[in-house]
């Protein structure tokens, strides 16, 4: 028998039953865009967050002070090994190193008169403007002054400036934070959020004015930029060996960027791929519906079988026509899955066009092939069931 | 018909498709254990929050260092400003009434080490009141002394798995060991408890809080640990908490003061989130095995007609046929839904069992939801092919013709 025979008869079998093949390609193809949703949607999550992290760039490496394998709070504690201005200002000299941006972080009452509003303190120096990727609104960011002793200048983020200054003018203005007293030179634009820390409710001063606000020796981080064409580890093993031959010992810890993507990018992967699988659920469930209905469709043309087996047809062949069936049924669901899934998540993209939403061609060939496995297997019982068929007891049958 | 009649009715026509009422019943109850096994590992992730902070204790109330006005933000972590949280301010907090411990806490890293043996780990520095609050205990040893707020004794606590570390061979209680510049001997080892919520203990030393204040030389708080007496006056123990604070800071409450129940709060409402979305996700497989009751529904339906046409002609109302579908297939659903319910609570019952440590169970509300989703997704869905069935006509029914 030709292709195109097997062809014609499952076409004429599908189309027989109109609203059954329907139906059945409908539960299927529920099942197959679950899945491509689920696995859209995992994977615009993992983009939109792996974006968030590399907005300021991939080639950093952050040193926070004391070696502690508790990830990431060192810089928060106080420390016996304090990593300094002075480190920081060592580290510049660093060949590949672009920018290196020491970071204290805290908590104050921003004052101007009887104005006040207990915000976040952010100490740094002026090449965090380009680093950070803020923008300035009004004035000019810190100035480049040494970085042991700067002007006392300050840099107020867009929501600050609201609250204390309203619509008059902020810049030139004495601000008091803590004790001490700034003036404001610029205001930023408003940035938002990054890592639930909101960079708008901010003011920005000199690092070393930071630290003796806060009584403190250690800044929390140095975030070190380097040049693109060292490689990520080539250069942290350079900020390692220098940072010990001016401490004697490790006692700092490194995380670089590239690191830190690669287990972020791990765990968004696995959040990803779980999503996708509680999609196979339906798509379970859709096989299930293939296998029903299949084998009701071989229980009504038991008499069609034995006509077929009595031609002279072999049970391989009936067991083909089947199992075509069902591949066929699975892989038009397949094709509606895909368009169903594509077809949503371009609406979605509509309504939030900020949000990456990636159309990956080979979703489509791996939905398709999943579909016609699924077919095969569904499709596998009730076929055998129709090939076992007695040719003289089908045709009997009523 | 009475309700004996419709189930004999659909019994019959059930057991008349074996197949097809087994499928649809895997179909229906693969669509319930699927929800309820999903919901149950979000519902398991909540327990073990809840118990983890049951396990400390139940009324305590966290003082940070900081405040911002930002709202909707998290709280200051940071826990630097520029007037410190100090040791003599958690002092004065002893004078609210309702506040039965305190605990102030100064934490750092530190280098500690036993000869050539050496550490890099997290100190804390507290009172005795700690092991009140965060509900710690003792293995070997005894505790800090009582004066930890007035004296700074040179005498530490080891974690399970730092003494362990530092002296692999011998007893650590009652040697001497070097914390940074400073030389302190071990009175305590702490119990192999693990993890509390986030603060792996295993690996930490406890000292005095004026023991800390010289090892890190700052006098600043990085939090303070408040039990409460009465847990229902929190909101006024808060207030005079910032009063107390105000009154030694120049006028200025500068501390954020975090409540342990807005703390897991917050953890079940986003624990729920999750939990119910997962769940929904998973109750798209009951809107597909509807579909299939629906395609089954209809065969059913076009292989009955003869049936139908004789129950019509001895006197059954259009209204009466389209009942008898409809109940056939409640009965299916609800047969299904028994038996996912049956499926996951053996499951879960398996787990437990098994592995007692691990806190899962099957919340009531996705039990609850899913049978009632599975319901009406099983009545609407058949219901154009039970309207189909009254519309038959009887003649042409009974005579063969479509």
């Amino acid at each position: 028998m030709r292709v195109a025979d097997y062809l014609q008869w499952i076409y004429r079998a599908v189309n027989a039953q109109k609203r059954r093949t329907l139906l059945t390609i409908f539960g299927f193809s529920v099942g197959i865009s679950a899945v491509i949703l689920l696995n859209a949607i995992g994977e615009s999550l993992r983009q939109y967050i792996l974006q968030e992290f590399t907005q300021f760039g991939s080639h950093i490496v952050a040193i926070t002070p004391g070696k502690t394998e508790t990830f990431g709070v060192g810089g928060l504690l106080n420390t016996i090994r304090p990593l300094t201005l002075e480190d920081t200002i060592s580290l510049k000299r660093l060949p590949n190193a672009k920018h290196v941006v020491p970071v204290v972080m805290g908590t104050a009452q921003v004052k101007w008169f009887e104005r006040g509003r207990h915000t976040d303190v952010a100490g740094l120096t002026a090449p965090a403007l380009s680093a950070w990727q803020l923008s300035i609104a009004q004035g000019r960011f810190l100035p480049t002054d040494d970085m042991l002793t700067p002007r006392a200048f300050a840099v107020l983020g867009a929501t600050l400036k609201q609250e204390l200054f309203a619509n008059d003018n902020a810049i030139g203005e004495k601000v008091h934070i803590g004790s001490h007293s700034f003036r404001v030179i610029g205001v930023l634009k408003a940035k938002g959020e990054f890592m639930g820390v909101n960079l708008d409710d901010m003011v920005y001063i000199p690092a070393a004015k930071a630290l003796r606000i806060f009584n403190r020796n250690s800044v929390m981080e140095v975030d070190i930029f380097f040049d693109d064409n060292i490689a990520t580890s080539a250069f942290s093993e350079q900020v390692k060996a220098h940072l010990i031959a001016r401490h004697n010992s490790e006692d700092f810890t490194m995380i670089s960027q590239d690191d830190m993507l690669q287990t972020l990018d791990k765990i968004l992967r696995f959040v990803k791929y779980a999503a996708a699988g509680l999609g196979l659920i339906s798509l379970l469930v859709g096989a299930v519906g293939i296998i029903t209905i299949l084998t009701i469709t071989v229980t009504e043309r038991t008499q069609e079988i034995g006509l077929l087996r009595a031609l002279g047809f072999s049970s391989t062949q009936i067991r083909y026509f089947f199992i075509g069936e069902a591949i066929v049924l699975a892989l038009i669901s397949g094709i509606i899955g895909y368009i169903i899934a594509m077809s949503l998540l371009f609406i979605a993209k509509l309504f939030m066009p900020t949000i990456p939403i990636v159309f990956d061609a080979l979703v489509l060939i791996l939905a398709l092939i999943i579909s016609m496995i699924i077919g095969m297997l569904a499709g596998w019982r009730p076929a055998s069931k129709a090939a076992k068929l007695k040719p003289v007891l089908a045709l009997r049958a009523e | 018909m009475n309700l004996a009649d419709h189930w004999l009715f659909s019994y019959q026509a059930l057991i008349r498709h074996r197949l097809r009422s087994a499928m649809l019943l895997l179909a229906i109850s693969i669509g319930v254990s699927s929800v309820l096994l999903l919901t149950s590992i979000g519902e398991g992730a909540r327990l073990f929050i809840e118990q983890e902070f049951s396990a400390l204790g139940a009324k305590m109330l966290i003082v940070l260092p900081g405040k911002k006005e930002t709202t909707g933000s998290a709280p200051p972590i940071y826990g630097t400003t520029p007037r410190d949280l100090t040791i003599e301010d958690s002092e004065t907090l002893k004078q609210i009434s309702n506040i039965s411990h305190v605990a102030p806490i100064i934490a750092g890293t530190a280098t500690v080490s036993n000869q050539s043996l050496a550490r890099d780990i997290i100190i804390l520095g507290t009172t005795n009141d700690m092991f009140t609050v965060r509900n710690l205990k003792l293995q070997q040893g005894k505790k800090l002394p009582l004066n930890s707020h007035i004296r700074a004794t040179p005498v530490c606590i080891l974690g399970a798995g730092l003494a362990q570390k530092l002296f692999p061979k011998t007893s650590a209680v009652g040697q001497w060991l070097r914390i940074g510049e400073y030389r302190y001997r071990v009175i305590g080892l702490l119990e192999q408890r693990g993890e509390s919520l986030g603060l792996d203990l295993r690996d930490m030393a406890i000292i005095p809080v004026q023991s800390a204040q010289m090892l890190f030389n700052s006098p600043a708080l990085f939090r303070i640990l408040l039990q409460l007496k009465q847990a229902d006056s929190e909101a006024k123990t808060i207030e005079q908490i910032n009063k107390a604070i105000a009154q030694r800071h120049e006028g200025e409450a500068d501390i954020t003061v975090v409540s342990q129940d807005s703390v897991l709060n917050a953890f079940d409402k986003i624990i729920l989130a999750v939990t119910a979305s997962i769940g929904a996700i998973a109750a798209i497989s009951l809107f597909v095995a509807g579909i299939l009751i629906m395609n089954v529904s209809y065969i059913s339906v076009s292989q009955r007609r003869e049936e139908i046409g004789l129950l019509k002609s001895l006197g059954a109302s259009a209204s009466e046929i389209h009942r008898i579908f409809l109940i056939g297939s409640l009965v299916l659903t609800i047969f299904g839904v028994l038996i996912g319910i049956v499926f996951s609570y053996s499951v879960i019952f398996l787990i437990n069992i098994n592995f007692p440590d691990i806190p899962i169970a099957i919340p009531w509300w996705s039990t609850a939801s899913a049978s009632i989703t599975a319901v009406v997704v099983g009545l609407l869905f058949s219901w154009l092919p039970a309207k189909k069935a009254a519309a038959v006509d009887p003649i042409l029914a009974l005579r063969g013709e479509q």
